[in-house]
């Protein structure tokens, strides 16, 4: 599919988990096109490769709005250390504290947020094995089907993390392919 | 007497490709595979200047940037405001900010520049 034929809206109220498969050329027009669709709602955007004001300002740029969107940045601690404290932003200590970020997602679930868009998935794997990443996976998503929360899970295509992204395939609803 | 450059990045692929280009221009390169690698590399080599990705397995880079004397330049792939580069280009030893995909003839102007 497309990017410019992919619509996230519909794939999400026809699949509660997807899996969105893009080519790095492509991610920031993904990043943008799936806010410009989902923001509005409530929204927890998990990041593991953008600062959260950075985030912000990319939106910001495109005109998207990001209120009613609850950031959580697991970067910025590893380079800055202290952050600055930026309103809904939830700063984790590392992209590897995988419990971390299942508690702190769990908890998104439980306030019954619409959305989890979680930013990469590929990104875990800079700093966990493939066992513990799909493992965490798999603990993530059986959460999120027990509760109405919907997801949207971003993999880079590349070869070297083809393992990852076909063990995440068995445990999402569908697995949209925006590169083709 | 050429430069010598440090190159510390967990992906081969980006080690490999940086080590060729700056030594076709003329610089030796040293590399080394994450933070951990880099300090103990350090205890017998003196880079003019260190590129060091931030996003890498084992000792987060914050912890291993206070622990090293020379001139670093950060290699990243994650996305930063300009105040927070700023900010982070405050710290007296990093001396640059490169963003990944970089160019590579942008790379050698820059690492020239810096060890000049």
């Amino acid at each position: 599919m497309r990017l410019v034929e992919m619509d996230i809206t519909k794939e999400l109220k026809d699949n509660q988990v997807v899996l969105l498969l893009v080519e790095g050329l492509e991610y920031n027009d993904l990043s943008l096109k799936v806010a410009k669709e989902l923001f509005g709602k409530k929204v927890c955007y998990v990041t593991l490769n953008k600062t959260c004001p950075s985030i912000i300002e990319n939106f910001s740029k495109a005109n998207i709005k990001t209120k009613g969107v609850t950031f959580v940045d697991a970067i910025s601690k590893t380079i800055t250390g202290r952050p600055k404290a930026v309103d809904s932003c939830m700063y984790l200590s590392s992209p590897g504290a995988l419990t971390e970020l299942s508690i702190a997602i769990t908890e998104f679930i439980r306030e019954g947020y619409d959305y989890i868009i979680f930013d990469s998935l590929t990104n875990l794997l800079i700093y966990q094995g493939k066992g513990p990443v799909a493992k965490f996976v798999a603990n993530l998503i059986t959460k999120i089907k027990a509760s109405k929360t919907r997801a949207v899970f971003y993999a880079l295509k590349v070869d070297q993390h083809q393992e990852l992204i076909q063990e995440a395939s068995m445990f999402v609803d569908k697995v949209v392919d925006a590169s083709k | 007497m050429p430069k010598t450059i440090m190159v510390v990045d967990d992906e081969p692929d980006i080690r490999a490709t940086v080590k060729t280009v700056l030594e076709k221009n003329g610089f030796k390169v040293i590399t080394a595979v994450n933070g951990d690698d880099c300090l103990d590399k350090l205890k017998k080599e003196k880079p003019d200047l260190i590129l060091l990705d931030i996003m890498m397995p084992g000792t987060p880079v914050k912890e291993i940037v206070p622990k090293i004397k020379g001139k670093i330049a950060y290699l990243t792939v994650v996305r930063v405001t300009e105040a927070e580069k700023e900010q982070l280009l405050k710290n007296k030893n990093i001396v640059d900010f490169i963003q990944k995909p970089f160019d590579i003839k942008d790379l050698v102007k820059r690492v020239t520049k810096l060890t000049s």
